[in-house]
């Protein structure tokens, strides 16, 4: 009997693609023989209108790549263009910058948790995920007036210092969040059914890890402790006491389990940047038209999904010549094709899932 | 044992029965927001000199600003945000140097119609010549005049609300 593989298109309109994102399998019967992902239904070009606005005006765009986590987001690109400049932060600002980025971290990280757990069919820890991630929004909204998109961070230091009402609810949240990380593992990690599910499915060798430059949990879920809070401080990093949590096999389950073991270490970092406030200015003196000298800049943050590089090209003028972003949720989808193939379709929802894509920060 | 990790999910759920809710009824209650919330802007015309800063501090040239010069200074005719366009980035209050223009509360901003949405701050024609800073007795009178003004202006920004269904 003659058998043949047949195209089954995946998205760009499917649920468990959190976006717009279309993943074209070949299938034969149910196991996948060839996936081609097709990016770019979200493209905005925020590249290229950075280059039509000021240095200033780029932050609230940079907000929209990765929209789980806008506070890294701001601070990649705010991290460039002051090392283009010069620009020594005054010490609160970095602190108020650990502490809005690693909350920002918590928020992006229990939205990847819940919706795996959606993902894999398990509905009821999706929404203790979005209970917790709730009162993350509602700390950044006081400290920023909004709640997701909150161009918070300015070249040179952040927009406004944090408010006294911040500080007793973030006290309250820290407390609560070693007990609410034994939920979710007690509701999802625990759960007999997700293991069998994201248990050696989809494994990244650390090897392969490192030649498709995967970053952030997808690459430390393969054990390697590569973490640039860690490895190549930057900001104040080198000053707080925490763990790169990795994983042992780089399976699905290795790097959701990652992901909650950051946000205990998250937590452990504000909790040091609190105590460690410093008093004092929270913007260097920047003059008020920014004008960087004609040069480039390149750096690098670790975010919620892994490195974000920004590339800053000065000419001199007012506007940047050029802005590059390294998202790692695009980096990390490189890898995809290759690792679906093999795999049932069930798996490939688990598979794409537990890399922990934002389209908005994909296709930019 | 097989199921012990359904049981302790069970029992995490069952747990939540007995707490608090963490939800509110919207309509009938609400969350109160926080001081600093990026809600509809207002825009205090006595307060604003029509600089033209927040306009370029905008990323999506959301701002424009009409005015005309009576005597020696710049007046105020008309301060239009086209807010369909707005990121509520907050770029533009910062750059206020005379804190004119500012955040409200007000989130409730949706219209039925795409032209009903842009928000008209100031609309107002320029007068013939402003009123003389002049001391004691006309400095008396002066505030009467501001606040009749601003409250031309409130009506004006007050339009959208009051159509919004």
């Amino acid at each position: 009997m003659k058998t043949q593989t047949y195209v089954l298109n995946m998205g760009p309109q499917h649920p468990s693609t959190h976006g717009v994102f279309r993943i074209i399998l070949e299938l034969d019967g149910e196991v996948v023989v060839k996936a081609t992902s097709v990016p770019g239904y979200l493209h905005r070009g925020i590249e290229k209108l950075a280059e039509a606005r000021t240095y200033t005006q780029v932050i609230p765009y940079t907000d929209r790549m990765d929209y789980l986590a806008s506070m890294l987001m701001n601070w990649g690109y705010v991290a460039a263009v002051e090392k283009l400049m010069g620009v020594e932060v005054p010490e609160r600002a970095e602190y108020i910058r650990v502490i809005v980025g690693e909350l920002s971290r918590i928020a992006s990280h229990l939205v990847a948790v819940g919706t795996y757990s959606v993902d894999i069919g398990g509905f009821t820890g999706f929404l203790y995920c979005f209970r917790d991630r709730e009162r993350v929004l509602d700390l950044l909204e006081m400290v920023s007036g909004s709640r997701m998109t909150f161009s918070y961070f300015r070249i040179g230091g952040v927009a406004d210092d944090l408010p006294p009402e911040f500080f007793p609810p973030l006290q309250k949240f820290l407390k609560d969040l070693p007990s609410l990380c034994d939920e979710y593992d007690g509701l999802i990690t625990g759960n007999e059914i997700f293991q069998a599910r994201t248990k050696y499915v989809g494994i990244i060798t650390p090897e392969m890890g490192i030649n498709y430059s995967l970053s952030g949990p997808v690459l430390r879920g393969s054990g390697i402790p590569y973490d640039l809070r860690k490895v190549r401080p930057y900001g104040v990093y080198d000053r707080f006491d925490f763990e790169v949590p990795v994983g042992k096999n780089g399976d699905c389950f290795d790097r959701f389990v990652c992901r909650i073991k950051e946000i205990r270490q998250s937590a452990r970092i504000i909790q040091q940047a609190v105590e460690g406030l410093p008093e004092g200015p929270i913007m260097a003196k920047i003059p008020k038209v920014i004008k960087p000298p004609a040069g480039e800049a390149y750096a690098e943050i670790e975010s919620s999904k892994g490195i974000l590089g920004c590339y800053v090209v000065s000419d001199g003028s007012p506007k940047p010549y050029r802005v590059h972003f390294r998202r790692p949720s695009f980096i990390n989808l490189g890898y995809l094709d290759e690792l679906l193939v093999g795999w049932k379709i069930a798996d490939v929802i688990a598979i794409l899932g537990s890399l922990d894509i934002v389209l908005g920060e994909v296709d930019c | 044992m097989f199921g012990q990790g359904l049981l302790k999910g069970l029992a995490i759920t069952w747990k939540e029965l007995f707490t608090r809710k963490v939800t509110v009824q919207y309509p009938e209650e609400k969350v109160p927001l926080p001081e600093r919330y990026h809600g509809r802007f207002e825009l205090d015309v006595d307060k604003c000199i029509a600089c033209g800063l927040c306009a370029n501090a905008c990323p999506n040239k959301v701002i424009q600003i009409t005015k005309e010069k009576v005597g020696k200074k710049q007046y105020l005719t008309k301060y239009v945000m086209r807010i369909e366009y707005c990121l509520f980035c907050g770029l533009c209050v910062e750059s206020c140097n005379k804190d004119a223009l500012k955040f409200s509360h007000v989130i409730n901003m949706n219209q039925f119609f795409r032209d009903k949405v842009r928000l008209v701050l100031v609309d107002r024609p320029a007068p013939e010549a402003l009123p003389e800073e002049e001391p004691a007795e006309a400095a008396a009178e002066r505030p009467a005049g501001a606040r009749a003004k601003t409250a031309k202006a409130e009506v004006a920004a007050g339009k959208a609300p009051g159509e919004e269904g």
